[in-house]
């Protein structure tokens, strides 16, 4: 078998003229938590709108369990969880009510497995309460619970956090990173929040316009994330020039504010430091410093911020 | 499938739609009560009879508002899933579109002759209660089974003749326009049911199937079930195969 759980080969799909998700690669491991990072609008979401066969692609393959997804269709979605943009669920039954029908087609006739994903949740509490009367956050909720109620093997989850108090938050993080860790599920999780893949995903993937342009492992990310030097001169453009002359280096950025990034001979910014000096420019700041992983992003699909 | 009918079952709970189609089915009955109060007070030497009675109430039931009622129903009933967005949830299951849709299509069939029984029980009751305080002729149980039978096979035709609606449901996902093409189908049968055309209209010519009247409008037999199996056919297909190419958004 295949160690991708979410493996797809050239997936597109286009809406009339345009084109939503275009040769999408994508490679999910087994176990790990993958992160789909990328701005409203991405593709996040018709892509795993396809993942889960609600949405057909234009053209490409998706690989399930190591399996194409239309092969053993029952058997592989019966090992699949998942979450798409809002929760949907019938307003007029209790959250138990709803999590019974899902069971009842699952097959599934335990009744505690109900009673356990309500309370994992936090919704054990309103039993009496339809889902019409949820709060956006208690809706959101009980979609998690829907998706881990039947202990999939493959959390597939868009947004999920959406709605979600900051202890909410908290919460369904710390849940989702034990069900990795302990359980060994696979996570598959989209979200235009950077903090919140940061802190979840082993894997990230970024996607913007349609086009994953980046798929990395996390740690990878922060070692690849480089260091650099910031120099905060009297004139950036003469101590460009300066570096460039005496040092032979072109990988520096000029920054707002007479700030100067150097993103090598870092163990040389003692010698750059005094060339600037005998050259008549005024110093006043020289710090060592790692990008951030935003600003790293925000380069990849060229903005300022990421939602 | 058993348990995908049992799930539409369990969906109905606290649903407003089953005492709103309730009070549609004892619409009819109530009507044909009242008129006959009418009918005592202005013209007192005609005597009513009970087969009038169960005529009536089967004729404008298949005729105009039982047809609007079940559309409203059957509407509610499919395009529920998009207005509240639980496809993605149903389907993820994983759900079979085809088991799914014709669970609705069980359900609607069954709730059609509920709504039937209804009407036929409300009909009974009101005219027991009628002939307590005016004269009505021919109250016999005989009658009564007759016209159980015979509005029995109307709920069934309607439910054939409904699977356009159902088809309109899916493709606009709401109510409106299904309730709209009712509403133009029923000014379509009052305008032709004293027709001989009316043979070749699918909801009028239900209605003369089932009350024996197609002889006189000189259409063959055959021609007139042919057309009412059409539409029904072209209805079902459309809305089986219009969901399953649908994407789900």
């Amino acid at each position: 078998m295949s160690r991708y759980l979410i493996e797809t080969i050239g997936l597109t799909k286009r809406f009339g003229e345009q084109l939503g998700v275009d040769n999408l690669e994508l490679h999910v491991p087994q176990g790990k938590i993958y992160g789909l990072l990328g701005r409203n609008g991405a593709g996040k979401t018709t892509t795993m709108r396809m993942l889960l066969d609600l949405v057909k692609p234009t053209s490409g393959r998706i690989f399930l369990f190591g399996n194409d997804y239309k092969e053993q269709r029952e058997k592989t979605y019966r090992k699949i969880g998942s979450i798409v943009e809002t929760p949907g669920f019938y307003g007029n039954l209790t959250g138990g009510e709803n999590l019974r029908i899902l069971a009842r087609l699952r097959g599934q006739h335990r009744k505690d497995s109900i009673d356990h994903a309500l309370k994992v949740v936090g919704l054990d509490t309103e039993p009496k309460k339809v889902f019409a009367n949820y709060s956006l956050g208690m809706k959101q909720r009980l979609g998690i619970a829907a998706a881990i109620m039947h202990e999939p093997e493959l959390l597939i989850l868009d947004e999920p956090i959406n709605g979600l108090d900051p202890i909410g938050i908290h919460e369904i993080r710390n849940f989702l990173l034990t069900l990795s860790r302990e359980k060994g599920t696979t996570i598959f999780l989209s979200s235009h929040v950077l903090s919140e893949i940061e802190q979840l995903a082993d894997v990230i993937g970024v996607m913007h316009e349609g086009h994953l342009i980046e798929e990395a492992d996390m740690a990878e990310l922060h070692r690849r994330n480089r260091r650099y030097v910031e120099f905060v001169v009297s004139n950036e453009n003469t101590a460009a020039l300066l570096l460039e002359k005496h040092f032979g280096t072109e990988d520096y950025t000029v920054c707002e504010n007479k700030t100067l990034r150097l993103y090598e001979c870092l163990d040389k910014r003692g010698e750059i430091n005094r060339c600037f000096v005998e050259n008549g420019l005024l110093v006043t700041k020289v710090n060592v410093s790692e990008e951030k992983l935003e600003d790293y992003f925000a380069g990849l699909i060229g903005g300022g911020s990421i939602g | 499938m058993g348990n995908l009918f049992y799930c539409e079952l369990l969906k109905l709970k606290r649903s407003k739609i089953l005492l709103i189609s309730f009070l549609g089915a004892m619409v009819t009955p109530v009507m044909m009560i009242v008129d006959g109060i009418k009918v005592h007070y202005t013209d007192p030497g005609k005597i009513i009879t009970l087969e009038q009675m169960y005529d009536s109430c089967s004729l404008y039931t298949m005729l105009l508002f039982g047809l609007i009622v079940y559309v409203v129903f059957a509407a509610y009933l499919f395009s529920r899933e998009h207005t509240e967005h639980t496809l993605k949830t149903i389907l993820t299951i994983p759900v079979s579109k085809f088991s799914f849709i014709i669970s609705k299509y069980v359900l609607l069939l069954i709730w059609i002759i509920v709504l039937t029984l209804i009407s036929w029980a409300g009909i009974s009751i009101l005219s027991a209660a009628y002939s307590a305080f005016f004269p009505i002729a021919g109250f016999s149980v005989g009658i009564a089974a007759k016209y159980l039978g015979e509005m029995l096979f109307g709920g069934i035709m309607m439910f054939l003749t409904i699977t356009p609606f159902v088809f309109l449901a899916l493709w606009t996902k709401g109510l409106v326009v299904p309730v709209i093409a009712a509403a133009a189908i029923v000014m379509g049968n009052v305008a032709l049911y004293n027709e001989a055309l009316g043979a070749l209209y699918p909801w009028t010519a239900s209605c003369l199937l089932v009350k024996g009247g197609t002889a006189e409008t000189g259409y063959p037999l055959s021609l007139v079930t042919g057309l009412i199996g059409l539409v029904s056919m072209l209805g079902f297909m459309a809305s089986v195969i219009y969901f399953a190419k649908e994407d789900i958004k």
